[in-house]
C-alpha cells in the first residue's frame, strides 16, 4: 500500500533522510518511530505530497508521490504535526470545506461529514467555532479532516503530542479503530504509543532506517528467555545449584538494601524453558520465592539497543 | 475537479471576508471616504457650471466625463492604492501562519486552482465593496440631461475592476512570498506605487539618458525605455476606460498582469515543496 524506495531529502548541506526503504501492507497501523530530529516529519511530508524528495520516490496505492501527486493526494488523509485548521470556521463548516477540496461528491458530503463527526466524537461541537475548542478537540478535528473523504491511506504525524493522558487514550482508541479499513502510518517518538496502537513499526535514526517490520506486541521468543526473581534468604545456598542448569547464559544477583532479600536475574539461550527448574531449586533449598517473572524484550529494549549500537 | 476546487476555495474565501472584522473596517473606511468625495466632487462640478452660466461665459463641458475622471480616475484609484494591499495581504500569509497551506498543498487541487479561487473571492468582495457607488451613480446619472450612455459608465467600472484585480493579483503573489502580513502590505504598496508612477518614471529615465548619456544613442535608448514603461503603466489604460474608450490592448494588458500574478503565486507555492530550509 505504501512503498518507500531509496527516499532521500537534503536541506542545503543537512541530510534529513537518507535512502529510506520500507513497505507498509494494506490495512496495517504502522508505527514510524524515531528520536526527535530523526527525519520523521520530513518523511511524512514527502508521503503526503507536501515536500519533494531530493532523490528516490514512494508509491501510495500504486501511484508515485512525485509524478502522480494529484492522484496520491486524492487517496490520502494527512494530519500534520500542527493540525491545519481555519480557526474562524465551525467544525462542521471546516469539515465540509475539506470534503469539497478533497473531491467528495455533493450527494455524499453530508453523510461523510456526519460519519466522521460521530467517529471522532465531535457531534456536540459541530457548530462550535474551532478557535473556541481545546487542544484535544482540535486534534480530533484534525483527525476528522484526514478521514472525511474516506481515504485508503492515512498519514498521522505525532497525533498525540500535547494532549492530556485522557485525550491520548481517546485518540489512540480512535486510531486503532481505523485498522482494516485504512492503512495508517503514524510517526511518533513515544514508544508506548507504538506498542499500544500499531501492529508493526519502522525505526529510523538520524535519517536512516535502522529496523523495519518490527512486531510491536510482546512476543514469546522461543530462542531465549530471561527471568527476574525476588527471593528472601541466603543467596549462597542456591547459587551452586543454579549454575548447573544447562544453557544458562547469564546469572547475576543484587541485594535489596535494608532487607534480607535479593533480586536475581537469569537468562538462558535454549528450549526447554528453565523456569520450572529454577523454582524447584529455590523452594527445595528452603528459600522464600517472593516474585518470579518472565521478561521478553520490549520495543523499548530493541529501540535503545539499536540507537546505542548506532552511536 | 479543477473547477470544483476553485469553487470550494472561492466559497471559503468569500465566507472569510464576510465574517472578518478587518474586511468590514476596510469597507467602512472605503465607504466613508468615497461617499464624502462623491458629494464634494459632484457639488464642485455643479457649482462651477453654475458660475459659468451666470457669467454668461459658458464653455461646453462634459459633466459626466469630468465627474468620472475626478471620482473614479483620481479619488477611487488613490484609495485603491492604500486599501487593496490590505485586502490581499492576508491571502497566503494567513495560510502559512496557521499551517493550513499544508492542508491545501496536500489536497487534490492544483496551485493554480487555489490561486484562482482566492483571487476570485477577493475580487468578488471588492465588487461588493464598490457596489454602493453604483446606487449613487444610478441616482445622479438618471437625472442627467442630455441622457448618459450607460456604455461609457459600464466601461469605466470594467476598467476599475480590471485595475483592482491586477493589484490584487500581484498582491496575492507578494503575500505568497512571506508569512508576515505587514511586510506583505508594505511591499505590495510599494510595488503598486511603482507601477502607478511608471509613466512618470519613464520620463525621468528618458531625461537621464538624454542629459547624462547624450548623443543619438542616449536619445534613442531613453526614448525606447520611456515608451516601454509607458506602455506597461496602468494609468493611461485605466484612463482610456474612464473616457469610455474600448481598447482591446488595455484589456489584454490588465489580463496579462492578472495572469502573471496568478502564475507567480502558483510557482511560489510550488517552490515551497522544494524548500531547503
Amino acid at each position: 500500500m505504501i512503498e518507500v524506495e531509496k527516499l532521500s531529502k537534503v536541506y542545503g548541506t543537512t541530510v534529513a533522510i537518507r535512502d529510506l526503504d520500507f513497505c507498509v501492507p494494506t490495512g496495517e497501523i504502522w508505527g514510524f518511530l524515531g528520536p526527535n530530529g530523526a527525519g520523521k516529519t520530513t518523511t511524512m511530508r514527502i508521503l503526503a505530497g507536501y515536500l519533494r524528495a531530493t532523490t528516490g520516490t514512494a508509491r501510495i496505492v500504486g501511484y508515485d508521490v512525485h509524478r502522480q501527486s494529484l492522484q496520491v493526494r486524492q487517496r490520502i488523509g494527512y494530519l500534520p504535526e500542527n493540525p491545519p485548521l481555519y480557526l474562524e470556521m465551525t467544525v462542521e463548516g471546516f469539515l465540509d470545506f475539506v470534503a469539497r477540496i478533497k473531491g467528495v461528491v455533493a450527494g455524499e458530503r453530508g453523510t461523510r461529514v456526519n460519519e466522521v463527526l460521530k467517529k471522532c466524537q465531535l457531534q456536540e461541537q459541530r457548530r462550535v467555532l474551532i478557535h473556541k475548542l481545546s487542544k484535544g478537540y482540535r486534534q480530533r478535528v484534525g483527525i476528522a479532516q484526514a478521514l472525511v473523504h474516506d481515504p485508503p491511506v492515512v498519514i498521522l504525524d505525532e497525533p498525540t503530542v500535547g494532549l492530556d493522558p485522557q485525550q491520548i487514550i481517546e485518540v489512540r482508541h480512535l486510531i486503532k479503530s481505523l485498522a482494516g479499513q485504512h492503512t495508517v502510518i503514524l510517526s511518533t517518538h513515544i514508544l508506548p504509543e507504538v506498542s499500544m496502537t500499531c501492529s508493526k513499526a519502522t525505526i529510523i535514526n538520524r535519517g536512516s532506517v535502522v529496523a523495519t517490520d518490527i512486531p510491536t506486541a510482546p512476543t514469546i521468543s522461543s530462542e531465549s528467555c530471561s527471568y527476574e526473581l525476588e527471593i528472601q534468604g541466603d543467596v549462597n545456598l542456591i547459587l551452586p545449584r543454579l549454575q548447573t542448569i544447562p544453557h544458562l547464559t547469564k546469572l547475576h544477583y543484587q541485594n535489596i538494601p535494608h532487607t534480607s532479600r535479593f533480586s536475581l536475574y537469569l537468562k538462558s539461550e535454549s528450549t526447554p524453558e528453565i523456569g520450572a527448574d529454577v523454582a524447584r531449586i529455590i523452594v527445595g533449598c528452603g528459600l522464600d520465592l517472593l516474585e518470579m517473572r518472565r521478561t521478553n524484550p520490549t520495543l523499548e529494549d530493541i529501540f535503545l539497543a539499536i540507537i546505542n549500537s548506532e552511536s | 475537479m479543477f473547477i470544483k476546487g476553485i469553487i470550494a476555495i472561492f466559497r471559503k474565501e468569500l465566507q472569510g471576508y464576510f465574517f472578518s472584522p478587518t474586511a468590514y473596517i476596510i469597507a467602512a473606511f472605503f465607504w466613508l471616504i468615497s461617499g464624502f468625495f462623491f458629494c464634494s466632487i459632484l457639488d464642485e462640478l455643479i457649482q462651477s457650471v453654475a458660475t459659468q452660466e451666470q457669467s454668461g461665459f459658458l464653455v461646453s463641458i462634459d459633466v459626466v466625463y469630468e465627474f468620472l475622471n475626478s471620482f473614479l480616475g483620481v479619488i477611487i484609484a488613490s484609495l485603491l492604492l492604500v486599501l487593496l494591499p490590505a485586502l490581499s495581504m492576508g491571502l497566503y500569509t494567513e495560510e502559512r501562519k496557521q499551517g493550513t497551506l499544508e492542508l491545501l498543498a496536500t489536497s487534490p487541487i492544483t496551485n493554480w486552482g487555489v490561486a484562482l479561487g482566492k483571487l476570485l473571492g477577493v475580487v468578488t468582495f471588492f465588487t461588493f465593496m464598490i457596489s454602493p457607488l453604483w446606487l449613487y451613480e444610478i441616482i445622479i446619472f438618471s437625472v442627467a440631461s442630455p441622457a448618459v450612455t450607460f456604455k461609457s459608465i459600464l466601461l469605466a467600472h470594467l476598467g476599475l475592476i480590471l485595475l483592482a484585480t491586477t493589484i490584487l493579483s500581484l498582491g496575492m503573489f507578494i503575500s505568497a512570498l512571506t508569512a508576515n502580513s505587514v511586510l506583505a502590505y508594505i511591499i505590495t504598496f510599494i510595488l503598486v506605487l511603482v507601477f502607478w508612477l511608471l509613466a512618470f518614471i519613464g520620463r525621468g529615465v528618458e531625461d537621464f539618458f538624454r542629459n547624462k548619456v547624450g548623443g543619438e544613442l542616449g536619445e534613442r535608448l531613453g526614448f525606447m525605455i520611456k515608451e516601454t514603461l509607458t506602455h506597461l503603466a496602468w494609468v493611461e489604460h485605466y484612463q482610456n476606460f474612464i473616457k469610455g474608450l474600448f481598447d482591446s490592448s488595455s484589456i489584454i494588458l490588465f489580463l496579462s498582469y492578472i495572469l502573471l500574478g496568478v502564475f507567480l503565486t502558483a510557482q511560489t507555492v510550488e517552490a515551497l515543496r522544494f524548500q531547503r530550509k
